[in-house]
Parts: structure tokens; sequence; C-alpha cells
């Protein structure tokens, strides 16, 4: 008979239950997408903010005083150490190879290029790699640098057998030479002259505009360091500095043992700049702190934001869902009424709406949570051009929210209604 | 007594005496508004205060000496600010010189260190930034190669450009004449991952006092909170009205902010918009399910011989006065909200609109109306006597 | 005069003829009441001489004018001007006073006027009451006040739907003798009910059964049996 009564209300208040049940499956929607981008958030940022450039430099450990140094001097040559190319590939496989998004390696050379003494860059652009993982991944300057604006003629294309033969230039060298893009250019290294065709002209907004960007091996035979690099630039996303992680940055060796496992195994920029030392002979992994810290600045921000508009969200639809059920128990007082006249015990009434609730809860959470995730996932292409990683901690928090949303609206209100006079409540409304 | 003051009377005593179901309306309503007000408000506010958390990255602009000068006096670059209508958050004014210690070349960099705080928040420092005159900062890379600890002296030695062209003779030390030495005092060490791990930085007086004339400056930072339109319109301005001085956007900076900030932009844009769309539908059905436990109500006033009209201005009256109370409510909620994600996320205060709360009223009033419209039409378009004989 | 005429009037639910030609005549001043078991259409009658409800074919006028033909915004407007209701369940808005629900039909009627509202509560004895809400008055009151409620616009026709029917002896007593003033004032009363004593104090008793008019008098012999029907 108890199911009976609850199909009864099921099917015959068809209009007033699918409402509740809407309501709910909104809320519901809400919570999933909220929560979903929400969990999700961090990683998003994070590589979006990849576009700020590397935040890794690995450098050899006898680096020349610094290169900079030089140039302001106007030195022609530095006696420098390098860099070997062939362990590159190492970058990924570090613990947190799966961290790292993008990487670059870097030579410098001083050549003349049309008679002028300037920097020339070695590099990848879109250098293809297939990694052992199976992972597949375009890494280079192109992805590096995208705030450069190539001005004339496009970026260098690694898949082009001709571009390895070519350069480009950037724009302030471009202007003093007087060059453009299809122009050819003379450039003598220490090694080796040629002439070599421009085929883009970029604009940095900063020192490289002075400088010829060509491909590595290009570079490596005018300078005559064949296999060898300057530098490697490292984009790796990266865990917010905390206290353990600064502690490490000094000294990883005066870590407690579970400290440095908790220190290794978190993707801290100390803890990649480590491991990447450790496969790198002889080199300096260094954080950009300016970068390292803004980004960890910003993505802690962002999450906390999202976390207070989510918890707003979810506070909002949780007050409007337990609003309605009340509204819509109040609504059936006099059907309640009835029932407690014919005899009804309070605990049986109670059941009997409570069961009914939950019923329409668990169906309107279930068409909600699947709403919500095609939200997020919308949330997630139109902003960040990728779905929306479903985090497994999103199911069952939806699931309790629901429950305890659902409950806390029904109960008052079942009591309320409970403490009315039947008598009171069938004649005198 | 006025027909006006009776319909008062009856919307009043609605409200005030079915208390527990014009709370329940008012919640939904007040709720439905906060997130509103609270939502726009972070949305509205979110450019500018992410803004200045990007501002971290470092300056978005510098200027540079023009091509037809040497160095920028303090003055120039000041004129060059007053031009900038965008707020300066923070400038520093660096001037580089060559120098030697032990007659191995160094870069000293004067400026006023206690600006480095706000312009490089990012700069770690193993010691403490000089204080006292005769103190130096060294940048890492420099401490390693010189061997030099915070506490250590060392001894730099600066060649006047005008002296190294007449040095004449080497004295008896075997020292070029003209050269000035000082001795600094290691306050700290500066590690940063990049470029200044290479220079020493001392203040800009000990800077005057070791070169012996005037600073001119080579290079100043500033961080402008502006996007990167803004900052191009200042440079143009700038270009135009101090000839000595050349600002140049950073572009790693500039363009970078502008395409995360969007993208930040428009997640909690799109966010905003599925709440509000869906708390709005949420507060609709609550305002039906209130309205509709009326019906027997509704049914009556039509037996006593209530046109449809004037039913449904009472009812929309009632409704209207509850969107009233709980947009303004709302509206201060949502400021409330705002404030305290504006002091938890960016530890700022957040510029209160008050543009928002009439727009609040009006989106609660709009939401509330139209969730009356329907059940009540629904309601009178039954017959009485099938209402008041009870379902 | 006759104030109220149905002629052959059916109601027709499917195949249920609710009312199967009913004629009636009622004059002005006069005390009708309409007896008949559960069923009987006495429910169906009083709904449509409240312009609450049309018939299906047929006949009603109502101060000469037939309202069958009456569209629903006009049958609103007759309601307010013509008819005072009484229901079994009072039908009181359970959050204005007792003194407002009265003037509420003031309101719709032309203007709400306390003092005239207060005198109507005073003329059924709730003068003392009047800042009363439904749920601190007794059945009986709130009877009273749907009566006062009833009769403050002056209607033509005081229609009353089981009056009684909710209420304990004492108190019916205290409501027919408000009938009986308002008939004695010359008011046009007809009331609906399946209680013997109320049909008993009426003028005139018309009695249905299954739609159809079974006598035109006093003939309440019926009425014992059906009082069993009362929930």
């Amino acid at each position: 008979m108890f199911l009976r009564m609850i199909a009864g209300v099921l099917l015959r208040q068809k209009g007033k239950m699918f409402m509740i049940a809407f309501t709910i499956a909104l809320g519901a929607s809400l919570a999933t997408a909220m929560l979903a981008v929400m969990f999700d958030v961090g990683d998003k940022v994070n590589a979006e903010l990849k576009t700020y450039g590397s935040n890794i430099t690995v450098v050899p450990k006898e680096a020349s005083v610094v290169s900079d140094l030089y140039e302001v001097e106007g030195a022609s040559s530095v006696p420098a150490s390098y860099l070997r190319e062939d362990e590159l590939g190492n970058v990924k496989t570090i613990f947190w190879a799966f961290n790292i998004v993008d990487f670059a390696p870097f030579i410098e050379a001083h050549v003349n290029a049309n008679g002028q003494d300037v920097t020339m860059v070695g590099s990848w652009y879109n250098h293809h790699l297939s990694l052992p993982t199976g992972e597949e991944l375009d890494a280079g300057v192109v992805s590096m640098r995208s705030w450069w604006d190539v001005v004339e003629g496009r970026w260098l294309d690694e898949s082009v057998a001709a571009d390895a033969e070519k350069v480009m230039v950037g724009v302030a060298l471009a202007d003093e030479l007087g060059v453009s893009a299809g122009d050819s250019l003379k450039v003598s290294g220490s090694e080796l002259s040629g002439s070599y065709e421009i085929v883009g002209v970029y604009e940095a907004g900063g020192d490289e505009d002075g400088q010829i960007y060509a491909p590595l091996d290009l570079v490596q035979e005018l300078s005559g360091t064949e296999g060898l690099i300057s530098s490697v630039e490292v984009s790796a996303l990266t865990t917010p500095d905390n206290d353990l992680s600064r502690q490490a940055a000094k000294d990883p060796t005066k870590l407690t043992a579970a400290q440095y496992e908790t220190w290794y195994c978190t993707a801290y920029v100390s803890s990649i700049c480590y491991q990447l030392q450790e496969v790198i002979t002889d080199s300096v992994a260094k954080a950009k702190r300016q970068v390292a810290e803004s980004e960890g600045a910003i993505l802690d921000k962002t999450q906390l934001l999202m976390l207070l508009i989510t918890v707003l969200a979810l506070v909002g639809s949780a007050l409007g869902i337990s609003n309605l059920i009340t509204a819509s128990v109040m609504e059936r007082s006099q059907e309640i009424g009835l029932l407690k006249a014919i005899g009804a015990h309070d605990r049986a009434i109670s059941a009997l709406l409570l069961v009914e609730m939950i019923i329409v809860a668990i169906v309107g959470g279930a068409v909600g949570f699947a709403v919500g995730f095609g939200f997020a996932q919308i949330i997630g292409y139109t902003v960040f051009n990728s779905s929306i990683a479903l985090s497994p901690m999103v199911i069952p928090l939806v699931v309790v929210l629901v429950i305890v949303v659902t409950l806390a609206g029904s109960i008052p209100a079942i009591r309320t209604v409970l403490r009315l006079d039947p008598a009171e409540v069938l004649h005198g409304r | 007594m006025k027909r006006s003051t009776m319909y008062f009377r009856m919307i009043t005593a609605s409200i005030a005496r079915r208390k527990s179901r014009m709370l329940v309306a008012l919640l939904a309503v007040t709720v439905g508004a906060t997130i509103l007000a609270g939502l726009v408000m972070v949305y509205y506010d979110m450019p500018r205060q992410m803004g200045e958390q990007f501002l971290a990255y470092g300056a978005n602009m510098i200027f540079v000496p023009s091509a037809e000068s040497d160095g920028m006096t303090i003055e120039e670059i000041q004129d060059a600010i007053d031009e900038i209508d965008a707020g300066v958050e923070s400038d520093i004014e660096y001037c580089y010189e060559s120098a030697t210690i032990n007659d191995a070349p160094i870069i000293v960099t004067g400026c006023d260190l206690g600006k480095t705080y706000a312009t490089s928040p990012y700069w770690q420092i193993d010691g403490e930034l000089p204080s006292a005159p005769g103190e130096v900062l060294v940048g890492l890379e420099q401490a390693e190669f010189f061997s030099l600890k915070v506490g250590d002296t060392v001894p730099i030695a600066y060649l006047p450009p005008d002296a190294a062209a007449v040095a004449n003779g080497v004295n008896l030390n075997g020292e070029i004449e003209g050269k000035v030495f000082q001795d600094f005092t290691v306050s700290g060490i500066l590690d940063t991952g990049g470029s200044e791990e290479g220079y020493f930085f001392i203040s800009a007086e000990d800077m005057e006092s070791l070169i012996g004339a005037e600073l001119t400056y080579d290079v100043a930072e500033l961080r402008v909170n502006a996007d990167a339109q803004e900052l191009q319109e200042a440079a143009d301005k700038i270009s135009d009205a101090v000839p000595g001085v050349s600002p140049q956007l950073v572009k790693r900076i500039t363009e970078s902010q502008t395409t995360v900030l969007s993208k930040l932009s428009a997640l909690v844009l799109l966010v905003t918009i599925i709440t509000l769309a869906l708390i709005m539908i949420t507060v609709a059905t609550t305002m039906t399910a209130v309205v509709t436990e009326r019906r027997r109500e509704i049914g009556l006033r039509k037996a006593l011989g209530a046109s449809d009209g004037s039913i449904m201005l009472e009812f929309m009256g009632e409704g209207l006065l509850i969107g009233f109370i709980g947009g303004l409510l709302g509206s201060f909620l949502g400021f409330g909200f705002a404030y305290l994600v504006s002091t938890n996320v960016f530890n700022s205060t957040i510029t209160f609109l008050p543009a928002l709360i009439p727009i609040t009223i009006i989106v609660a009033l709009a939401v509330t109306a139209l969730a009356c419209i329907l059940p009540v039409r629904n309601a009178t378009k039954v017959d009485p006597a099938l209402v008041l004989k009870g379902e | 005069m006759s104030l109220l005429e149905l002629k052959n009037v059916y109601k027709i639910y499917g195949d249920l003829h609710a009312l199967d030609d009913v004629n009636m005549k009622i004059d002005v001043g006069e005390w009708v009441a309409i007896m008949g078991p559960s069923g009987s259409g006495k429910s169906t009658v009083m709904n449509i001489i409240g312009c609450m409800d049309s018939p299906t074919k047929g006949q009603v006028l109502l101060d000469g004018v037939d309202i069958a033909s009456v569209s629903s915004k006009g049958l609103t407007d007759i309601r307010r001007d013509k008819i005072g209701l009484i229901f079994q369940q009072f039908h009181l808005i359970n959050y204005l006073t007792a003194l407002e629900n009265v003037m509420v039909a003031q309101y719709y009627h032309s203007m709400p006027d306390e003092k005239e509202a207060l005198e109507a509560l005073d003329r059924v004895g709730l003068a003392d009451r009047a800042k009363h809400l439904p749920s601190q008055l007794s059945g009986g009151e709130q009877q009273r006040v749907c009566v006062a409620r009833a009769l403050i616009n002056h209607p033509e026709l005081i229609l009353a739907d089981e009056p009684t029917g909710n209420l304990d002896e004492a108190n019916e007593k205290i409501v027919l003798d408000l009938f009986r003033q308002l008939h004695d004032e010359g008011t046009t009363l007809i009331v609906v009910t399946h209680d013997a004593e109320v049909g008993a104090a009426a003028e005139r008793v018309i009695t249905l059964e299954y739609g159809k008019v079974t006598s035109e008098n006093g003939d309440t012999s019926f009425g014992k049996a059906a009082r069993k029907d009362v929930v």
C-alpha cells in the first residue's frame, strides 16, 4: 500500500513532481559543473600561464659569468661551456616528465650578418618529438614564445626540409639591415659562412628583436659547436611553492627522508629543477622566480576565486531547492491533514513524504549530473579549448549534496505540517 | 477609505501574517539576488583585481633613453610617468655602470633598492637589502664567481669614461689613474633565476658617490595597471610628449596577460551566466509553488466578484514587494560576497557599484513578476466553484 | 415579480446528466431551500445560480437577464453586484482579520468602508471580534463573518451552500436566526442543504433527485435518511 501511495503521488502529481525534479536537476547540474570546473581549473589556468614562457632554465654548471654582462660590454666571443644535445631527450624521462609541457634547447653564436655583428640563436621551432611513452609533442620556440608577433613572412617550419637552411630576423635588426622576408642574408660564423633566406621577421618586444633566429643545426655548424647547446628552457606545470619546497630549494640533502619523499614526488618547481639536474650532466636548472612565483600566486588566486564562486552557487542552489521542497510540502498540508485524520501515524506520513522526495531527488540528481557534466564541457571548450576532466571527487560530493539538500528541505516542512491539527487543516482554511 | 489603502492593507497583511510562506519566497528571491549581485560584481571587478596579480610577472612597460639621449634624468622619467592615465602601480629606475673587482669586469646597478619590494616581489634574498651606505646586494652568479658571502667586503673599482680616455699612466700601485675605489659590504645574495643574478646592486646615493656625477638612468621599469591597448596608447603619448624617453611595452607580459586574463574573464562570465540562469529558474519555481498553493484563495476572490485583472494586480503587488525587498537585501548581501572574495582572494577592497542595486532589484522584480503571472493566470482560469469545492 | 427563473436547464458532464430539464422560479423576497441527497445536482444548481458555472442547455434568468449567454467576465460582474455567497467551508482569507474579510467584498464591489463593515459585523454579533484572524474564531463565528461578508453589499440574492454543514446546533440556530432577520428585511435567500431543519426554516422547499425537480413544497421526508450522509 505504501508503494502504491508513492506511485500514486509520483504518477498523478506529475506536474508538481516534475517541477521539483527539474529544480533538483538544475541544482545538481550546477553543482556538477561548478565542482568539475573548480577541480580542473588549476590545470587549465596553469596551462594558460605557459604563455608567459618557460619557468625553468637549464644552463651548464660552469656557465660563463653571465653572457648578459658581456653583451653589455660588447664582447664578441665568450669562453663558454655547453650542455650536450644528446641528453635533451632525458628531460622527458624525469619523475615529473608528464608535467613538462614544452622545452627547447638554445645555442647562441656571435656572427656577422651583412657586415654587422649580431647574436644568432639556434633553437627548435615546432620540433616533433615521439616519446617512448607514446606521447607526441611539438616543442620549440613557436609555443614557448607565444607572445612574438611574426610581422612579416612566417615561422620557421621544421617539417619543411628546406627550412633547415633558412633564418628569421628580429624586427629591429631587419630595420637596421634594411632586409625583409624573402631576402637573403649573408652570415659568417666562426667556422662557416653562407647566404640564407629570411622566412620571417618577428617582433618580440625585447632583446630578441636585434637577433637572428635559426634552426639549431644551422647555428651549430656556423659556430662549430655541433652536438652542443648553451641552455634549455623548460615549461613545466608546477605546484605553487610552500615552506617545504623553499627549504628544499636551498639544500635538498637537509630534508628528512619523509620530507624528501614528499618533496620529490610533488611537482614543485624546485623538485623538477632537481630532477632535471639529475638527468643532464653538469647542469644547473634554475627556476625563473619571476615566472614561477607569479604563476603560483595567480593559480592560488584563481582556485580560491573559483572555490568561493562555487560555494556561493552551491549554497544558493541548495537554499533554492530546500526552499522549493519546503514550499511544495507545505502546499500539501491538506492531504497530510487527511492522512492524519484517517489515522496515519506521524512516522508513516514522514516516511511517505521522504521516500517520495528522495525518489524525485535521485531522478533529478541523475539527470542533473549528466547535464552538469555537459555544462562543464561547454565551459571547457569555450574558455580553454579542451575538455574538463571529471575529478572522482565530484560524484560523491554531488550525491551527498543532493541528499542533504533534499532532507534539509523536507524535514522542517514535514515537521511544521505534522504539527497542524488535522481538523483545522481540513476545514478552517 | 480609499481603494488603494485597502489594496496595500491586503498585500501587507498577506506578507505579514503568512510569515513562513513569505519567508520561503523572500529567501528564494534574496538568494537569487545575492548571487546575481555578487557574481556580477566579482565579474566586473575581476579584470582589475586579477590584473594586479599579473603585475607580479614584472614590469609591463619600460622606458629607455631615446636614440638622441644618453640617459634619462629622473625629471624626464617623472614627466613621462605623468603622461600615463592608468594607474602606475610602481616604478623603478636603474643606472648600469661597468666596474671591476680585482680587474674582473662587473656591472654595478644603482637604483632605489627600497622600490624593489614593489617592482620585483619575486626576488629571493639571502640576507638583506642594502640599507646603510656602502652595502651591496650581489647576484647569485656573481656571488658564486667571486666566492662572496653575506658580510664579506668587496672592493669595487670604477673608472670614469673620461678618465679612461685620458689615462696616461699607471700609479705606484700599478693602478690606472682616476680609478675610484670603494669598499662595499655584502648585505645579501640575490636569487631570481634570471639575468639579475649577474649584477651588483647598490643604492642610488652610493652610485652617485662612486661615479662622482649626477645619475642618469638607463632603464626605468614600470608596472602599469592597464591592458595592452591602453599601454600602447600611453606609450604613443609619451613618445610625443617627452623626447628624451622612449617607452616600450614588454610584450611577453602584456600579451600573455591579455590572453590569460581574457580566458579567466570568460570563465567567470560563463559560470556567472549558468549559475544565474539556474538560480533564477529555482527562484521562479519556488515563487510558482508559493502562488499555486493559493488557488483556493484566488477562487474565493473570484466568487466574491473580483475580476481576473484585480486578482492579478494583488498577487503581482505582493510578488513585486517581495521582489523589491529581496532584490534590495540581495544586492547588499551580494556586495558582501564580492567584498569577501576581494579581501580573501585579492587582499584588496572592491569598488561598490551603485548601479548594481537598481539592476538587481529590477531583475528580481522581473523574475518574481514572471513567476507570479503564470500560476495566477492558471488559477484565475479555473471556475471558482471547482476550486472552492476543494480538489 | 420573479427574481430568478430556470427554464429547461441541463448540465451534462459526458454521459452524466447532472441537471436534467430543471425548471424553477423564485420571487423577490422569497426564502427557498434547495434540498436533495448527495449527487442530486443541488451543488450544480447552486453553482449555476451563483454565476460560477454555465448550464449546458437552457435559460437562467436573473433579474430578467439570461446568464447562460453572459461571458465569464460578465458573470463576475453579476456575481459581484447581485449575489452574496455563503459556503459550507466558510472560505475566509486566513491572513485577513474578520473586519478585513468583510472589507474585501466591499473592495471588489465598490469602496471599502470600515464603518459599514463594522456595522455588518455588529449585526452578526461579532463587533468585538473584528480584529481577530479566522484561525482565532470558532466555526460558528467564522460562518457569521461569512454572513456579514455576504450581506455587506446589499445583494439582491444571498446564496448559501450548506451554511450549517460544519456547525454545531447552537451556531446553526444563530445562523438561521440571521437568515430569518434578512428574510424579514426582504432579502431573497436561497439555501442549498440536506439538513431537514434548515430546510424547514425556509418558506418553500425545492427537492432535487437525480438532476430532476421532484417536489416543489415542504416535503422533506427523505431528509432524515440523508442526514446520515453528513461527513
